[in-house]
């Protein structure tokens, strides 16, 4: 196989990582490994926003190969890390071909999930348990299981909404938000700020200020200010959204 | 015992919605409801959230890592959705929402509570995972 092909399953394998959540260093772990696997030298450098590799055949240090990959989107998605993971290791033992690895990792998109109503389901329940775990009663958890369901379906159905970063977080607080007052005045009392946390709690970026800080304590320091970043501007688009339906309501009702 | 189940579910469906395998699904929230009643009695005993979120995470991240190498996945599978519960994303939105309201010293302290916490969070994984990583390079070294 020559450098180029070995460099192409590398960067696809990397690629995969970085757009579902993987840590930065993983990713840079990930494609040495695969290329030290078919005796190949390389360097690499990856932020979230993009990945940077080059390498050459040990024998012929002159001739290299460099590639750059832009990451747009980043979702989380556990099973293709796991997938990845498991691949790379195992080339170690056994080398397989370009035309192999490439069908490998091509057919990962079409990895089993999740039939979509359970998702919807466990979208719902998830609010459900932390309206009730920040401390209201089952009605309330009721209402933000109703409403999480109803955007998780909407965010899914309509996405005109997701051409710009952190627009569609800022729409779905925003419609979350004036819900859960309209619920509040006209059907039945409930407590508006449960409700609504308990509605978006996927969407808080708890997970990747941790990722971010735990990036800059492995010395990734330039993934961990994009990763920190990011969360801060999803956060404060939830927050805007929120907060202006907020205001709103008040003055309208 | 309510807040356990609801920690259970609170990471089992997070683990759904990020798609881990089926069978490990349950690890999960057993995983994130261990962690989060040991988060919760140190915080009910102690009253220190950022105390409380290290030593969860220690625990968390222990019980992931055993659990990874014995059904053979990367410790990140059980991390994620396990920390799902004490992980600071609604003292994040408070921040936000205080900053909002023009309640400036609320929001200060909700920001530097909630950098506290992801601090603690993460200073707990990586305590964990080198000390296993220590561990496996002894391991290597020593069959060689």
């Amino acid at each position: 196989m020559d450098v180029k092909e070995v460099l192409d399953i590398a960067m696809l394998s990397g690629e995969i990582l970085l757009t579902n959540g993987s840590e930065t260093y993983r990713v840079e772990e990930t494609i040495e490994r695969i290329c030290s696997a078919y005796d190949i030298e390389s360097e690499c450098f990856v932020v979230p926003t993009g990945i940077f590799l080059s390498g050459c055949s040990k024998n012929d240090t002159k001739d290299s190969i460099s590639l750059v990959k832009r990451i747009k989107e980043r979702t989380i998605n556990l099973h293709k890390i796991k997938m990845i993971n498991s691949f790379s290791r195992s080339l170690k033992d056994r080398r397989i071909s370009y035309d192999e690895a490439m069908k490998f990792l091509k057919g990962l998109d079409s990895a089993p999930s999740f039939p979509y109503y359970k998702s919807l389901l466990a979208a719902g329940v998830t609010s459900f348990a932390y309206a009730m775990l920040f401390g209201s009663s089952a009605i309330n958890g009721i209402v933000a299981a109703f409403i999480s369901i109803l955007i998780y379906y909407a965010e899914d159905k309509i996405t005109v909404i997701n051409l710009l970063p952190f627009f569609s977080e800022f729409i779905w607080s925003f419609i979350t938000g004036i819900l859960a007052v309209f619920i509040n005045k006209y059907i039945l009392p409930i407590n508006i700020d449960s409700v609504i946390i308990g509605s978006i709690i996927v969407l808080f970026p708890g997970i990747a200020i941790t990722n971010g800080i735990r990036d800059a304590l492995y010395g990734d320091i330039l993934s961990s200010q994009v990763r920190l970043a990011e969360a801060l501007y999803t956060v404060t688009a939830i927050g805007a959204g929120v907060g202006i339906s907020l205001l709103l309501m008040k003055y309208w009702m | 015992m309510k807040g356990i189940i609801l920690a259970f579910l609170g990471s089992f469906c997070p683990a759904l919605l990020f798609n881990i395998e089926k069978n490990k699904l349950i690890w999960a929230g057993i995983c994130g409801a261990t962690g989060w009643t040991v988060y919760n009695s140190i915080y009910s005993y102690s009253g220190n959230k950022i105390y409380a979120a290290f030593i969860a995470s220690v625990v968390i991240s222990l019980i992931s890592e055993i659990m990874a190498k014995l059904l053979k996945t990367p410790a990140t599978v059980f991390n994620v959705p396990s920390l799902f519960p004490i992980v600071p994303g609604v003292s994040a939105y408070y921040t936000i929402l205080y900053i909002i309201e023009n309640d400036l010293t609320a929001a200060a302290y909700k920001g530097i509570e909630t950098l506290g916490i992801a601090g603690a969070i993460a200073f707990g994984i990586i305590l964990v995972s080198t000390i296993f990583r220590y561990i496996n390079t002894r391991k290597r070294r020593k069959a060689i």
